[in-house]
């Protein structure tokens, strides 16, 4: 039996391993696909809401994949919000602090988003101004309709934003 | 395995897994004389693995609640889930397709004679193999929660009811309900998930052990000690499997065929009609591979008890096969055996009648049909030990080929 | 070669019966269906047993007037923007079953058939217990209002096609649609809830859904289903629509099924020459 040994380099030994292990990779490829979210949770994951139904200064949360959305209209005197509004006076951010993932509360008088947990702070604008948080709170992917943005899309001015 | 590496060493010390790997592959040796048929047993392991694998994907979706289990499988599973479809079809088809592979493995065995000594318990484990696998196809059907299944699953699960004295608490227990309810998709969901497929290791595990102890049998039925196989044989690695490697190929190419153009057989139409215990459809049947069983129960149509006596007996003779035929070689390999030989035709072509009559509204003429049909199938395991009085015999007067 | 017989005989083996469990076994167990598609000549857009029509060419200005006199009183006609005179919760509670809007009814259904219905919609349907009664109208008054039906008619496919003449009894849940009419007032109209039609192409198959739709108590005696008259356009685009929804990755399944017999192939070729190989000197 000595002469069948198969030799390592055999041509057709890597052919036919090789062509397995396509196959393989498609059966995981398949596997893989079955556990993304379902066309349910996807179409879920995108939600409709009008701005203008915000009084100036109010705060409304929307839910979004589960988590809360902060809708700001902001006055004049909270800040322009450089690179971080939305149709000029809007403050569009998730609320979720940057640090361990509490959820902020907007505190009316001081105009400030104000963490719980940690004591962190943000601005009208949703930029970490005090306290442990390292970035500012997170813009959702968002497009505007007129006056309604739908979020878990992406236009034009988010992407806009996230380039400057 | 030739070369050590390190961590191979190292393993090997802790594990022996080169006698390991010797015993059960490189110098298990197989003799030269066996066709393509004895591909056949690697191949049940090949659809097993299939099934678990694409068994594990469903059980990612599947929800084993009589509200929801129908909708799961046909709405989530069937349409929601990427791919989803490909497992489901792999799933059904894979359990149907087993049974082929399983008659075919266990037909080779019979008309060859490998049930004879010394390879009883390589028969019996795999006959429990066969009865558990029974089990798992049984309970995974009733999971889809259709017509088919539900009907089905109510059906055979009634059959406990004739066991005297205790049988009609026995059916409740079963169910867990006075009707095949929730309470029984969900013990059907546990058993087909967890215990059967654990009991289906085991016994793979010693049906693999004893072969690998008793050795092949042959084309011939020739016994050969271990060592001529070695001499005159071939290692079940690397050359048997290169064989094998060809038939699992042939195999999946048929196998995928079904899968994706050709599934109907084994995704009943009815079944796409949720379970409703208050509408028999008009039309209900085993899946194929019980219909031969199926219509010996129905087959004594003028009396349930023998109908239901013959219906246990033509599961269970098989069992006895080695005791009922004990001749000894040359007469071990039907190839060689001219009075079994002609029973085994008779046996495979009745087999097929049986289930294509198990299919088939039981009335008229397909109940004499199966009547008849079902005395044949007795027939075959009642010749058995005069086959071997006679060739018994004629070895005794140093006859033989 | 020897190997090649034995194959031989398997797929002997396994041909017949499959053969024997599929093909044979189903044209036994279907016969009385195909014997009631013989002998009425389904799918029989004719409506031929019904008997003779006067011809349809009425006058739709006359027809608007007799729809109001006759038919608005539980009719809606959205087209012409007649509402629905009641909910359908009421509509339902008070006929058994929500009356359909009539705004494009002879886009889909037969008009032959549907002069016979607004006649005796218990004979046309082959429903005794429909909820509508024959209204004793003369041939020309109905034939007036199906010209003006007809006037304000637009086509409509696939789910709405679906909701229009299947919608008032049948849900299709997997595509979020219910039927119009409350399930519990559908098992007092008709005895039970009518089934959720979602994937019924897969259970029933085109070639007895288009059947059975035609003509229903030819294929199941005793059914409670209306004969509703679908027009042979309607028909099909029915069944397209059934079919999509049942069978959404159709598509999908052809091309991937292709791709692995094709990967396959290769692979039965691989594995033919290493067997080759390997087995040289073996015999």
């Amino acid at each position: 039996m000595a002469e069948e040994k198969v030799s390592r380099r055999d041509f057709l030994l890597y052919a036919m391993g090789g062509w397995a292990a396509v196959g393989l990779g498609g059966v995981l490829y398949a596997m893989y696909k079955t556990w993304e979210p379902l066309p349910e949770v996807k179409a879920a994951g995108i939600v409709r809401f009008d701005l203008s139904q915000v009084k100036p200064g109010e705060l409304k949360v929307v839910q979004w994949r589960g988590k809360p959305v902060f809708v700001l209209r902001r006055t004049p005197d909270m800040g322009k919000c450089e690179n971080r509004s939305i149709a000029n006076e809007y403050t569009v951010v998730v609320g979720i602090c940057t640090h361990l993932g509490c959820i902020p509360n907007w505190e009316t008088d001081k105009k400030i988003f104000k963490c719980p947990c940690h004591g962190g702070e943000f601005d009208a604008c949703g930029v970490n101004i005090f306290g442990p948080p390292p970035r500012p709170l997170e813009i959702p992917p968002f497009k505007l309709e007129g006056t309604t943005i739908v979020l878990g899309e992406t236009g034009p001015e988010y992407e806009k934003m996230m380039k400057g | 395995m030739e070369k050590k590496g390190g961590l191979m060493e190292w393993l090997d010390k802790r594990l022996a897994i080169e006698t390991l790997w010797k015993v059960m592959m490189a110098e298990y040796y197989l003799p030269k004389n066996i066709n393509f048929l004895w591909s056949f047993g690697v191949l049940t392991m090949l659809v097993f693995v299939i099934l678990v694998v694409s068994g594990i994907i469903l059980l990612m979706y599947y929800k084993p609640d009589a509200k929801m289990a129908f909708d799961s499988v046909n709405k989530t599973i069937m349409m929601d889930v990427a791919f989803g479809w490909v497992f489901r079809h792999v799933h059904a088809v894979g359990a149907s397709v087993m049974f082929l592979v399983l008659f075919i493995h266990i037909g080779r065995g019979i008309y060859y004679g490998s049930y004879k000594a010394p390879r009883e318990v390589v028969w019996i484990t795999g006959f429990i193999l066969f009865v558990l696998m029974s089990a798992t196809a049984f309970t995974g059907y009733l999971l889809p929660w259709g017509q088919m299944s539900y009907w089905a699953a109510q059906t055979i699960t009634t059959l406990f009811a004739k066991i005297p004295f205790i049988g009609p608490d026995l059916v409740i227990w079963i169910r867990g309900n006075y009707i095949v309810e929730d309470a029984t998709l969900t013990r059907f969901f546990a058993l087909h998930v967890t215990f059967l497929p654990a009991l289906i290791l085991v016994f793979t595990a010693i049906h693999l052990y004893a072969v690998r102890i008793v050795g092949s049998n042959n084309e011939d039925g020739i016994p050969m000690t271990k060592e001529e196989k070695k001499k005159n044989g071939i290692p079940f690695w690397p050359v048997f499997m290169a064989k094998e490697y060809f038939v699992m190929s042939v195999f999946l190419l048929f196998f995928f065929y079904l899968v994706f153009f050709n599934y109907k057989f084994a995704m009943d139409p009815i079944n796409f009609q949720p379970a409703n215990y208050l509408q028999t459809p008009p039309h209900i049947y085993p899946e194929w591979y019980f219909l031969a069983f199926y219509e010996v129960l129905r087959g004594f149509f003028f009396s349930e008890t023998l109908g239901l006596i013959g219906f246990v007996l033509s599961m269970f003779l098989p069992l006895f096969l080695p005791w009922l035929d004990t001749s000894p070689y040359p007469y071990v390999s039907g190839k060689h055996r001219p009075l079994f030989k002609i029973m085994w035709w008779i046996f495979v072509a009745d087999f097929i009648a049986l289930t294509i009559l198990g299919k088939l509204p039981p009335t008229g003429l397909f109940a004499w049909l199966g009547f008849v049909a079902s005395i044949v199938y007795f027939l075959f395991f009642a010749s058995l030990p005069i086959i071997s009085y006679i060739e018994k015999k004629k070895v005794a007067s140093g006859g033989g080929q | 070669m020897k190997e090649l017989k034995i194959l031989l005989v398997l797929i002997v083996i396994v041909g017949v019966t499959y053969w024997g469990i599929e093909p044979l076994a189903h044209s036994i167990m279907h016969k009385h269906i195909e014997e009631a598609i013989h002998k009425y000549h389904l799918p029989d857009y004719e409506f031929s047993d019904l008997g003779s029509t006067p011809p349809l060419d009425g006058d739709a200005a006359k027809g608007k007037e007799a729809f109001q006199m006759f038919c608005a009183s539980c009719h809606g006609l959205k087209a012409d923007g007649i509402p629905a005179p009641m909910d359908p919760k009421t509509a339902a509670a008070s006929f058994g079953v929500v009356p359909p809007d009539l705004s494009n009814v002879t886009s889909f259904t037969s008009k032959k058939f549907l002069f016979h219905f607004i006649k005796d919609p218990a004979k046309a349907s082959e429903f005794k217990k429909i909820a509508m009664p024959a209204m004793g109208l003369q041939d020309e008054q109905i034939v007036d209002i199906i010209a003006y039906l007809d006037s304000k008619a637009k086509k409509v496919h696939g789910a709405e096609l679906f909701k229009e003449a299947c919608g008032r009894c049948h849900s299709a849940k997997y595509q979020k649609i219910y039927a119009e009419t409350p399930p519990d007032a559908l098992k007092k109209y008709l005895g039970k809830v009518p089934p959720d039609l979602s994937i019924i192409m897969k259970a029933k198959g085109e070639h007895y859904l288009v059947a059975f739709i035609n003509k229903p108590q030819a294929l199941l005696p005793g059914t409670s289903m209306p004969r509703v008259g679908l027009n042979k356009e309607a028909t099909e685009d029915l069944m397209h629509y059934l079919d999509r929804i049942a069978d959404p990755h159709k598509e999908q399944r052809v091309k991937v099924g292709l791709i692995v017999l094709a990967y396959m192939l290769v692979m039965v070729g691989l594995t033919y020459a290493w067997k080759k190989k390997i087995w040289k000197n073996i015999h």
